[in-house]
């Protein structure tokens, strides 16, 4: 397959992402990772975790190449042990002297910066693509500003997006491809602007649901008096549950037209050195669209549209990223691997708690 | 001479790629060789490493020295490794995985095992951890619980002096029926306008009355349930279980969907609050049951209850009743008072009943003792 495509002497070439994953197939993978989990006592879910990221990974192309996904399931199953052997000493230690809760709470805080550079390295160094790694080279003093200073700092509202560009600036600024690096700016205005109607939107939606929940309870309850017998299953003490429900779709919904919205910032404005750019130029709207009726086809089907839901997602929102080459793909690649086989592999670590964009 | 496939060969440190054919040959070696014939490579099948079956995704084989061979044809791959004699990996969970029977297994094993987990494993375990909690620790959440009520809903209690007599002299009859005994629960006072008559029962065996519900009753009697029914949510932690439950439901559904994602937070969000409302109503028909047996032992009538209970939803949502809610978090009044009732006679059988589908839904499991 040589069907990156040729561009005109001088204009850029425009790579679009491609997802090839298929719901059916997905959802035989899924379930059957599932009950074989379940059949082990979960030991399964770290090859469970490979097989689901291989299968992502491996079905996203760009210029005719899938992205690849190497790590062990063997590493994945021991950072789990001993993630769990940390929470069960954290639970027996505040069980039998609550004071230590404090103490839990310091090596916490201290440990966060590590385990988010070991997270976002491990992820980084075991995805490749046309056989070039990816990696990650935050320090952890980078990495304590950024995610212990920035998170407590954002407790203060108008500081959250502020936060948010401190994340990830950390994110994509330190992230490598075959050595070389990626870098992203935007202006903080940008952000406020996305946040800002984000904030109006989650206002305006909670103050229209409890207008339209407070009126189904309303009239349901006239229903029940005038017709007697005849009674439609609502009652006042279900006007709490059907504002929260209502609510979380509409937090869910904002939630994810303003992470998409950020992402097209902060990956749309990523510039690979050696004359590449990445786009992205995702709908706020429609991923936000695409994510609650997921979420309610998911719990109308008792689970079984989850992995239908995540192909569908996914095949939105890889098409609307881009690779722009101003410079030979060809050429750069070829540079990369040399440079990658000077260094050599150095695979390490095996946490993986989903620091991310 | 088994399986020649059709694939692409990488050489070592470069991003150009020739279409090419890979086949085993003998001595387990493996041969790539470009269109024309010419050979690209030979290699030792012991050197080879090669991606485990997944899908339809690319397969891949790994040279020594960084040359690469790719296929999109995995059968081809799998016959080709068993001709060099490795191990195809990968073959067995993608033989399981395009097996329908073994997907539709796993779909019944999955919903099985989530709907024991939902329905009988977290109602047991919160239960079993809400009794592991210190009383010092439900000291203290009692504490800022009604602190925060105090601010927010409460007043001061304004029931003349009496009244507040009448009302604990009657607490303590039940109480001391009650599993902890007299000194085990205390009686609070206060005014609450926005709730209305009501009465609830904080972790630590404090139990609180608003004004309004002692003025709704008729008959001194009636009050009796609703403390023995406050008394058997404190026995078992019904409102520490609450707050577990909280926690364990959608730590279950991201088990079962496998990440940790907004999805899932989603889903975890409706299911959890009908699941939440689900347990509550055993708690409430647990806490009824309970108090119909206490009422009993002090030789008095359930059914005093109900009338109250009847009474008090009557004022609520006017002429009738309330619709029974299939979302609230108490079974309806219909449904409750007459269980009530029917404790008059003695203890009914709560297994039929508590199907959760049938909460609030119908009555018809009353006739069937």
């Amino acid at each position: 397959m040589t069907d990156s495509a040729e561009a005109p002497e001088g204009a850029p070439a425009i790579h679009n992402v491609e997802f090839r994953g298929r719901g059916g197939e997905y959802f035989r993978i899924w379930i059957v990772n599932l009950a074989l989990s379940l059949l082990t006592l979960g030991l399964y879910t770290a090859w469970a975790k490979v097989r689901t990221q291989r299968y992502f990974y491996g079905n996203t192309y760009v210029a005719g190449h899938s992205f690849e996904y190497h790590a062990s399931p063997w590493r994945i199953l021991l950072g789990r042990a001993i993630a769990i052997a940390l929470f069960a000493g954290y639970s027996l230690s505040v069980i039998v002297l609550p004071a230590t809760f404090a103490l839990w709470l310091l090596i916490l805080g201290a440990a966060l910066p590590w385990l988010a550079n070991s997270s976002i390295r491990f992820n980084a160094r075991n995805t490749s693509w046309r056989n070039v790694r990816f990696n990650f080279a935050g320090t952890y003093f980078e990495a304590f500003i950024a995610y212990v200073v920035w998170t407590l700092v954002a407790f203060v509202l108008p500081f959250v997006p502020y936060a948010r560009r401190v994340q990830d600036y950390f994110y994509v600024n330190h992230h490598r491809f075959g050595g070389r690096p990626f870098t992203t700016a935007f202006s903080a205005g940008r952000i406020y602007a996305i946040y800002l109607l984000g904030f109006i939107v989650i206002v305006g939606l909670l103050l229209g649901f409890i207008a339209v929940a407070g009126a189904t309870v309303e009239i349901a309850t006239h229903m029940h008096n005038i017709l007697g017998q005849f009674s439609i299953p609502i009652g006042p003490n279900d006007f709490g549950a059907i504002v929260i429900a209502l609510f979380a779709l509409g937090a869910l919904f904002v939630s994810n037209f303003v992470t998409t919205q950020v992402t097209n910032l902060s990956i749309g404005h990523t510039v690979l050195d050696g004359g590449f750019r990445l786009a992205s130029r995702a709908s706020g709207l429609r991923v936000a669209y695409i994510v609650t009726t997921n979420a309610l086809l998911t719990v109308l089907t008792l689970g079984i549209f989850y992995p239908f839901g995540r192909v569908r997602l996914a095949r939105y929102r890889m098409s609307k990223f881009a690779l722009i080459a101003e410079g030979d793909l060809d050429g750069f690649t070829s540079e990369a691997l040399e440079t990658q086989s000077a260094i050599g592999e150095e695979i390490a670590g095996f946490f993986d708690f989903g620091f991310g964009l | 001479m088994s399986g020649t496939i059709e694939g692409r060969f990488y050489p070592a440190s470069a991003a150009h790629h020739l279409p090419a054919l890979a086949s085993a040959e003998a001595n387990r070696t493996l041969r790539i060789a470009a269109e024309d014939g010419t050979v690209l490579a030979e290699v030792p099948a012991r050197a080879i490493k090669a991606t485990a079956r997944l899908a339809r995704l690319t397969r891949r084989l790994d040279l020594p020295g960084g040359a690469r061979f790719e296929t999109d044809d995995n059968d081809g791959a799998d016959t080709l490794l068993r001709g060099l004699r490795r191990w195809r990996r990968g073959r067995f969970t993608d033989r399981l995985e395009r097996a329908w029977p073994v997907v539709g297994l796993s779909l019944i094993l999955s919903l099985a095992v989530a709907y024991y987990v939902l329905a009988q494993a977290v109602p047991v375990a919160s239960e079993w951890l809400a009794q592991k909690i210190l009383p010092n620790v439900a000291h203290a959440i009692t504490e800022q619980a009604l602190m925060e009520l105090d601010r927010t809903a409460f007043t001061t209690s304004a029931l003349n002096p009496a009244d507040r007599a009448k009302a604990e002299a009657r607490f303590r009859r039940v109480a001391a029926k009650a599993r902890h005994g007299a000194s085990g629960y205390r009686l609070v006072f206060r005014k609450a306008d926005k709730l209305g008559p009501n009465a609830f029962a904080l972790p630590d065996g404090t139990i609180v009355m608003t004004d309004s519900l002692w003025t709704s009753i008729k008959d001194d009697a009636e009050i009796d349930g609703v403390f023995a029914h406050e008394m058997s949510h404190v026995d078992h932690a019904h409102q520490l279980q609450r707050v577990l439950q909280a926690a364990l439901v959608p730590a279950t559904i991201a088990v079962f969907t496998g990440d940790m994602m907004q999805v899932t937070q989603m889903s975890a969000i409706l299911p959890g609050l009908i699941l939440q409302s689900a347990y509550s109503r055993r708690f409430e028909t647990q806490a009824d049951d309970d108090a119909a047996t206490l009422l009993r032992g002090l030789g008095e009538k359930p059914s005093h209850m109900a009338d109250l209970l009847e009474r008090l939803d009557k004022k609520d949502c006017g002429k009738t009743s309330c619709p029974p809610g299939w979302t609230g978090d108490h079974p309806g009044t219909a449904f409750r008072a007459a269980r009530l009732r029917l404790e008059d006679k003695g203890p009914i059988a709560p297994e039929d009943c508590l199907k959760p589908w049938q909460y609030g839904l119908s009555l018809h499991c009353l006739s069937v003792d």
